[in-house]
Parts: structure tokens; sequence; C-alpha cells
């Protein structure tokens, strides 16, 4: 009784903060924004912050949003960035049903599968970008495309550390 | 690690309904989006007013910021500029004289062609300025070229108008706000621009390549008329770019092509300025000549 009463149990006040359920949503929002950060580039090789956001929070939990949340939040996106309206609601909305579908196929996970699906998601945003400026008058050759998807690769883990500390902070746990 | 237990609900029948009901919308919302893609491929002007409020919506964010990093680049520089200021003096004034000399030049050739236009009766409008505006933003996430001017509808920017800096062409007017436009560059690959090689005036096209070059072709099939250095300038043809404006430099040649880099990098350049389109006709048939154009 002693030895429970003086063991160190959860700090006081240290529990889910207020609004825990909407960090990972005002996050993606917060992703989305940064494209309109000033930088003005001749080439277009950074990766999509919002869409990095968004695929990290959902493998890192199941259960962050419903997965029509994607829609409006694509929406965002497209408006946001000056993406053809529509694309970006396609794209993340099949990537959450692609990943829901995905979950009740797999027993387990470590975080290099966590990393290839990840990349296989940014692959098909990238090519879908591609072959939609290409029905819009702008065929580039897909070679072009490679060091952005690359970029966006290397950039996942970032993404995902991010997404992690955010999870720890709004779930109030150290 | 074990999967994540979000989406096995148990026996919960509230929670298995709630899953389900989702996966519907997420398939509905799918749909809308196809459906959406499918209208802004087939006429991207449809969405023109929700994409002018989201430029407005974004712009203080953009603008704001801009304001911040060029402070502190005015800063930098404006420290910069006081080191080694004698010889930058000296430097100035020399190239100062020689400008002097070849305006003189410039004005006597100016009016020379005066005379000369007068004397065939050509008729001509000089574009109006419509407003200028700091370059702020870029889709510098996107294989498309397009950047962000702080100036919109309020003063009185419209869609299609051609933008450029003094430096040469940057584009042409896409999207249009209140208080930010959209423009696509020339080196976006929709982007074409009919042009004349400046040493022997000879017809040609340029065309973005996607990535911050510019693709010139020419009209006329025969021996490759370019040489590295060349410059390429606007013709006038088709009457939204107004004439003699400069687009790019030719940096190396590529089989019957050439590749050249834009005179105005966006990056670098401060100011742009949005101008009436040089026959005022090109502005009303704009939305068809977009289609069968880019």
């Amino acid at each position: 009784m002693v030895r429970s009463a003086l063991a160190t149990k959860r700090k006081i006040g240290k529990g889910p903060i207020a609004g825990a359920a909407a960090v990972p949503t005002v996050s993606v929002a917060i992703g989305i924004l940064l494209s309109a950060l000033p930088i003005v580039a001749q080439i277009g090789w950074f990766p999509d912050f919002g869409f990095l956001m968004l695929i990290a929070w959902r493998l890192l939990r199941g259960d962050v949003w419903p997965s029509w949340w994607a829609a409006p939040l694509g929406l965002l996106n497209d408006l946001v960035t000056g993406c053809p309206v529509g694309f970006s609601v396609v794209v993340w909305t099949a990537s959450m049903l692609a990943l829901e579908l995905l979950d009740r196929r797999t027993l387990w996970r470590d975080y290099w599968i966590e990393w290839v699906l990840a990349s296989l998601l940014i692959l098909f945003a990238e090519s879908a970008e591609w072959q939609v400026a290409a029905w819009m008058g702008a065929p580039v050759p897909f070679s072009f495309m490679l060091p952005p998807v690359l970029i966006s690769m290397a950039a996942f883990p970032l993404a995902a550390w991010v997404v992690g500390r955010l999870d720890h902070w709004r779930l109030g746990r150290q | 690690m074990a999967a994540p237990s979000g989406p096995r609900p148990g026996w919960s029948r509230r929670a298995q309904y709630g899953l389900f009901f989702s996966f519907i919308a997420a398939i509905i919302g799918l749909a809308i989006g196809l459906v959406l893609l499918a209208f802004s491929i087939a006429a991207p002007d449809n969405f023109k007013n929700m994409k002018g409020l989201a430029l407005d919506a974004t712009a203080p964010i953009t603008q704001g910021l801009n304001a911040v990093g060029a402070t502190v680049r005015g800063l930098a520089s404006g420290a910069g500029d006081y080191w080694d200021a004698a010889r930058q003096n000296g430097q100035l004034s020399r190239e100062n004289q020689f400008m002097r000399e070849q305006l003189i030049t410039a004005r006597a050739i100016r009016q020379e062609n005066g005379q000369l236009k007068a004397a065939l009766q050509l008729r001509e409008q000089t574009p109006d300025s419509v407003a200028a505006g700091r370059l702020v933003g870029s889709s510098f996430q996107s294989p498309r070229r397009f950047a962000i001017l702080s100036a919109g509808t309020r003063d009185g920017v419209q869609i299609g108008m051609p933008v450029r800096a003094s430096r040469g062409l940057i584009g042409r007017v896409i999207d249009a706000g209140a208080f930010a436009s959209r423009i696509l560059l020339i080196s976006d690959r929709a982007s074409i621009v009919p042009a004349r090689l400046l040493r022997t005036g000879q017809a040609v096209i340029a065309q973005g390549r996607g990535d911050g070059s510019i693709e010139v072709k020419p009209l006329e099939v025969g021996r490759n008329p370019f040489q590295p250095g060349d410059l390429i300038i606007t013709s006038g043809t088709g009457g939204l770019y107004p004439p003699l404006v400069p687009i790019a430099r030719v940096s190396r040649l590529d089989g019957d092509n050439a590749i050249g880099l834009p005179l105005a990098n966006p990056a670098a350049i401060s100011f742009a300025i949005a101008q009436q389109p040089y026959e005022p006709e090109a502005m009303a048939p704009l939305t068809g000549k977009d289609q069968e154009l880019p």
C-alpha cells in the first residue's frame, strides 16, 4: 500500500489535451498552407506537405479520422496549391481507401513496411499529377518527375517523426 | 508491431455501422472528386471564382511572409552594399556614362522609326500597364509552373492579361482574386508564345519545358537557325503578348530546336507588371483560344 502510494503515477494534468481529436486534421491543414509560403522557385521539386502529413497520420493510427475526411482536405489542398480542382480530392480519398483495405489484409507492420507503403502512395500521387498535367496540356517527360518523387520519399520519415511527436503531445504522453 | 485496432470495431454494432458508413462516404467523396476533376480538365474556367477566393484567403500569409523575407534580405544586401562601395561607385559611374551614350543613339533610332512608321501609315497601340505587383509565391510542389502576383481584380488585373517585368516576359494571368492573381509562367509546358529570333527576325515559337527552361522551335523547316547566346523576343502575333518583349536567351542547341533560359527569372525579379493585351480583341475570345492553345 505504502509503495503504491509513493510510486509515481501519471502526472496530474497530463491527460489528452483539449481538442486532441482535432490535432491531426489541423496539422494536415497547416501542411497544406505551407504551400502558400513565399517561395518562388523555377523547379517544382518540393514535397507535397499536406499529402505527407495525411498519409503519415493514417499510417500511424487507423482511427484519426473517418476516411471520407480526406475529400474536403483534398479540396482545400486543390484550392490553395492551384492544382486542378478535384485532383487531390480523388488522390487523397483513394489513398485513404487503399490503406483502409490494406489494414484488413496485413497482420503486422514495421517501420520499413510503412515507408514502402508511403513510397508507393507518393509514387501513385506524383504519377497521377503527371498524367493530369499531360491531360491539361502540359505533357512533360516522366523523368522530370523522378527527383520530386525521390525527395518526397526521403521526406516521409521526417513527416512521420513530426506526426509521432504531435501524437505524443496531443495524448499527453511523455 | 500489431496492426492498429482502428478498422476492426469488434462486436459493437454501432462501431461497425459507423465504419461502414464512413467507407460509403469515402467512396461518394471519391466519385465527387472524379466529377470535379473531369470538369476542371474539360473546362479549366469552371472554378475561377472559387480559385480567386482561395487566392485572396492565402494572400495575407504569402504577402506578409514575403515582406518579412524582403526586409531580412534588404538588411543583408544593404549591409553588403556598403562593403567595397568606392569601387562599385566608380564602376557604376562608368556604366552610367556608357548607358547615356547608348540612350542618345536609341532616342535617335526611335525618332527615325516613328517617322518611318508615319510614312508607312502603320497604326499601332502601345499596351497600357494595368497594375504592378510583386511575385510572392510559386507552385514549388508541382510539375506545372505557376506564380502568385500580389495584384488582383481590385487593381484591374483580369484573367488573360500578359505579365512582364523590366527584363522580359513573365507569363499570363490564369486566375484572379481581388488581391492576388495566379500567373502561368512562360516556362510552363502549356505556355506557347509566338516569338522571333532577334538576330535574323525569323519567326519561332517559345514553349516552356516545365523545369525553368524554354524550348524554342523554328516555324520553318530547314537548318537550325539558332546560335548559343541568341535573344528571343515576342513577335506580337496572336495579339495577346506585346511585340519586342525579350523572352529568353539560347543556351544550347537541341536537334532542330534550341533550349533557352528566361531573361526574367521569376525568382530574381522584384516587380512584375500586368498589361492590357496587345490587341484588345485578343481578350474577348480568350477562353476559346485558351482551350486550343495549351
